[in-house]
């Protein structure tokens, strides 16, 4: 009955999640991170303000769900012809920083919420159910009922269906678009919080796993192929109740051990590598276009002084910072090689990566095996770029059906089915949760790298060799094809060149270069840990590099410098919790300012002509207008 | 650097079928175009006159027929595989490299085909193949008019200077044959003649081959040698320009007689 019971209040947090995507065309991945917000505000309001849990749950949901819904109406307003790429960075980003601002409020100790449904037991032959057990499926199944009711029968309701096809018809027809997709974002934001609140007796309060455990919702979604509500709630139910007979069956360790708890990622991933071409689309609200970079290509050549003087920076810095910084240093270097994988994808090629922590720890674990057992340092490096190749295939391979959101997901979903299958087993970080993998720090051509400042000037020159091949790729033919079909991919199938072949390099050579980055890091602290490789830290970088900007290579460095360096050296207790939590806040601010700087240059082209804006622009331009008319 | 197939070739659909759900779109369409020449195909909107494209090229799966170029079939095999053979085509809803400059645009119409004919010439060029793209892409911006656009990103130019773009991209392909899906919608008349002759200059001096979906009947007129007139997923007619331009069942299928009139 429990996998039927939590089964039902995955399925309320999907059905909501469901529900905005299809009106607004945002997939809100911190749909979850809403959930979690729920579960403590109501902790708050009923535990330790000892409020009747009526009234605590209806300011709940009065206070994240419509308050929330219409905070995320504005977002997704916001977000409105940005970029994938940005709309995914927006989400991650506000979960990011709820699950900050969660830890800030309430630590990261688990709380406990009592039940405060009636827990009664009735018996019947051979088992028993609670009551509050029945009253949950119930209501999952009455909400669910409701919305497909209303959405099929009420104007509204249908309306809802249609702000996103065509809002001017609608405003035509006497409704507002802006109150219709108020009213989606209320009703999904609603769904969450009930289903946060639901969940939070059940699992006990931890923001990190709350934020991750409605994730399982995704796995629901997928089986409604993020369109049909009643599948949604099915495919729930069904989750919850395989994950629940799979824990009956597959007892203690080995392989199999976290096959449970993967279950709806197993789903998801399925789902979405094979579901039926053409059935997984996500709807847009308008035209949607990258950033365009400056009129003229003279204006955007890399400048080979500002390498220069970074390179030169780096390599004095571990002289200037002073010792005890000298490892800080040596971490940021580091993560630039993790960012530039990730930049290849989101900058070069227009696609989302969240499992590129998840290379990075296959990396670092075939680095820890290689070099204990005695293989040569170098040779150890490479083996955990080469480790994480496959890796980086078997992602691309979902890759060529699937592209933006779908593609973002079935990363996700990859990252914590390795982390669930993989991670606890001999090949990777050891069965047991606290053991460490030792990374040793090299001796090369008879030099000792032992020193903080020797294994420095070791990352830093793996990370300018990482960095060039990332700059290779991009500038050649391969970062060519890979802008092009972030731009218009039919246009590059239609002159011979096949997408899916870009595609799959790109992702083989981003895990190959997280692979090394993650190896690189680990002999910094000496050890190899499972924690640091956390599928929730592939979405804090996505988040980072989005605030970095557009750059690949520029981009990662300064991406590095604010996830490293920004922690290192705010080390006050009462500011660090605010560091992740800005993160989330700026990425969300820099995916809106994507969208709206293309808006901004949409509006500028439609208004003015093109050949007087192009003449407005200088004298020289005008000539050139001339000269083509 | 491997020779790309270029020589002009006989392009030839046969039996085309083409289902959505319930909906027969193409119906048993056979079209033939000979190197050299320009053929419109013609027809009132939804008549299937994209879709024929997108299943010649590949986009939309053929439920019937065959494709092939110079009797090498196509039918089978992916877009990309179809254009390495020779098969060239534009889209009616452009599809530019938009944070590109035109150069850059129109070099990769080469680089593409060039870069598609291993997998592994897709991880990266030779200076010469670089050279190959650059010379190609110069010429063929200079033969639509356009080399002043040059260092421009794509995404800033109007609509008639990104047909223009997109023209100039199938050109630098060195495609052996060409489907150009309503490559003058958005130009103004005498752009349109520009591009006329551009076409023209296309087939005449480099002997490719040239199938039109177009919906400026004087275009037609003017360029056309042969006409395909489609309706409702059928062929309804088909002829020497001025026959079809003549025939009665056209008039009353599609054109509208007073538009036929117009353009005459």
């Amino acid at each position: 009955m429990i996998g039927i019971t939590t089964g039902s209040i995955y399925a309320l947090a999907a059905v909501g999640l469901v529900l905005t995507f299809k009106t607004s065309g945002i997939f809100n991945f911190a749909h979850g991170a809403q959930a979690a917000a729920a579960a403590y505000v109501f902790f708050e309001f009923s535990e330790r303000n000892h409020m009747p849990w009526p009234l605590a749950g209806v300011l709940t949901l009065a206070l994240v769900g419509v308050v929330g819904g219409l905070v995320l109406e504005r977002l997704a307003a916001g977000l409105a012809g940005a970029p994938l790429t940005a709309r995914v960075a927006a989400t991650i980003g506000l979960l990011v920083g709820t699950q900050a601002t969660l830890e800030k409020i309430f630590g990261t100790q688990a709380l406990i919420v009592r039940f405060f449904l009636p827990t009664q037991r009735i018996h019947l032959p051979g088992f028993f159910i609670r009551v509050d057990q029945i009253i949950v499926t119930l209501l999952a199944l009455a909400g669910t009922l409701a919305l497909f009711w209303f959405l099929r029968t009420r104007r509204l309701g249908i309306a809802m269906l249609a702000a996103i096809e065509d809002p001017d018809l609608l405003a035509a027809k006497g409704f507002s678009p802006i109150r219709v997709r108020r009213w989606a974002w209320i009703i999904g934001s609603c769904f969450a919080t009930v289903s946060g609140m639901l969940l939070a007796p059940i699992t006990s309060l931890n923001s990190s796993t709350l934020t991750l455990l409605v994730f399982y919702a995704f796995g629901a979604a997928a089986v409604g192929m993020f369109d049909s509500l009643l599948l949604t709630h099915a495919g729930g139910v069904a989750i919850g109740v395989g994950a629940s007979l799979l824990t009956k069956y597959i007892h203690g360790g080995g392989a199999l051990a976290g096959v449970p708890s993967s279950l709806p990622f197993i789903v998801l991933f399925g789902a979405l590598v094979l579901a039926p071409r053409g059935r997984l689309r996500v709807r847009e609200s308008g035209p949607v276009r990258r950033p365009l970079p400056s009129m003229h290509a003279a204006r955007r050549t890399t400048p080979l002084v500002g390498a220069s003087a970074t390179l030169a920076a780096l390599i004095v810095a571990p002289h200037v910072v002073g010792p005890a910084k000298v490892s800080l240093f040596a971490s940021a270097v580091g993560f630039a090689v993790i960012f530039v994988s990730l930049a290849l994808l989101v900058r070069v090629s227009g696609q989302i990566s969240l499992c590129q922590m998840t290379f990075a720890g296959i990396g670092a674990a075939t680095f820890g095996h290689a070099t204990s057992a005695g293989w040569p340092w170098l040779l150890a490096l490479l083996a955990a770029g080469l480790a994480a190749l496959p890796a980086g295939a078997a992602v691309a391979l979902p890759a060529f059906r699937l592209s933006g959101l779908y593609l973002a997901m079935a990363t996700f979903s990859f990252a914590l089915l390795v982390r669930d299958v993989l991670f606890f087993t001999p090949w990777m970080f050891g069965t047991r949760r606290d053991e460490v993998l030792e990374a040793p720090r090299p001796k090369l051509a008879g030099i000792n790298f032992n020193s903080d400042v020797g294994y420095y000037y070791v990352v830093l020159a793996v990370a300018v060799l990482g960095l060039l091949l990332a700059w290779a790729v991009s500038r050649g033919r391969l970062g060519r094809l890979l802008r092009a079909m972030a731009d218009a991919p039919m246009a590059v199938n239609a002159h011979g060149a096949n997408t899916n072949v870009s595609k799959f390099m790109v992702f083989c050579v981003s895990a190959f270069l997280a692979g090394i980055g993650g190896a690189v890091l680990s002999p910094i602290s000496g050890s190899i840990n499972s924690l640091s490789y956390a599928p929730i830290l592939s979405l804090i970088i996505v988040a980072v590099l989005f605030i970095a900007g557009p750059n690949p290579l520029a981009g990662s460095l300064i991406a590095a410098a604010f996830y490293v360096l920004i922690p290192g050296y705010i080390t006050s207790r009462t500011v660090q919790p605010y560091i992740p939590i800005s993160f989330g806040v700026l990425a969300i601010a820099a995916a809106v300012l994507a969208g709206r700087s293309f808006r901004q240059r949409l509006l500028d082209r439609l208004a003015v002509s093109p050949r007087a804006a192009l003449a407005g622009r200088s004298p020289s331009r005008a000539r050139l207008a001339e000269a083509g008319s | 650097m491997k020779a790309l197939p270029r020589d002009p070739a006989r392009f030839e659909a046969d039996g085309l079928r083409v289902r959505f759900g319930g909906l027969l779109a193409v119906d048993g369409v056979s079209l033939s175009a000979g190197p050299g020449t320009i053929t419109g195909l013609i027809g009132p909107n939804g008549a299937g006159k994209t879709t024929i494209f997108n299943a010649c090229t590949g986009l939309v799966p053929l439920q019937e027929g065959t494709v092939s170029l110079d009797g090498r079939r196509l039918d089978g095999l992916n877009p990309a595989q179809r254009a390495q053979l020779g098969l060239g085509r534009t889209f009616q809803r452009m599809q530019l490299f938009d944070t590109m400059t035109a150069l850059e645009n129109v070099a990769l119409g080469l680089e593409a085909r060039l870069a598609g004919q291993t997998w592994w010439r897709q991880a990266g060029a030779t200076r010469k193949e670089r050279a190959a793209c650059h010379d190609a892409a110069r010429a063929a911006l200079e033969r639509c008019g356009i080399a002043h656009l040059a260092g421009v990103t794509a995404g800033y130019l109007p609509a008639g200077q990104r047909r223009l773009v997109e023209m100039a991209r199938a050109i630098a392909g060195q495609f052996r044959f060409l489907l150009l899906d309503e490559p003058s919608s958005g130009l103004d008349e005498a752009e349109t003649d520009r591009f006329g002759d551009i076409l023209t200059g296309v087939a005449a001096d480099d002997g490719i081959g040239i199938l039109l979906v177009e919906h400026d009947v004087a275009l037609v007129r003017r360029i056309c040698s042969y006409i395909y007139v489609l309706d409702f997923g059928r062929l309804i007619h088909h002829g020497p320009t001025a026959e079809v331009m003549a025939s009665e069942v056209v008039h009353a299928a599609y054109l509208g007689s007073e538009e036929l009139e117009g353009a005459v």
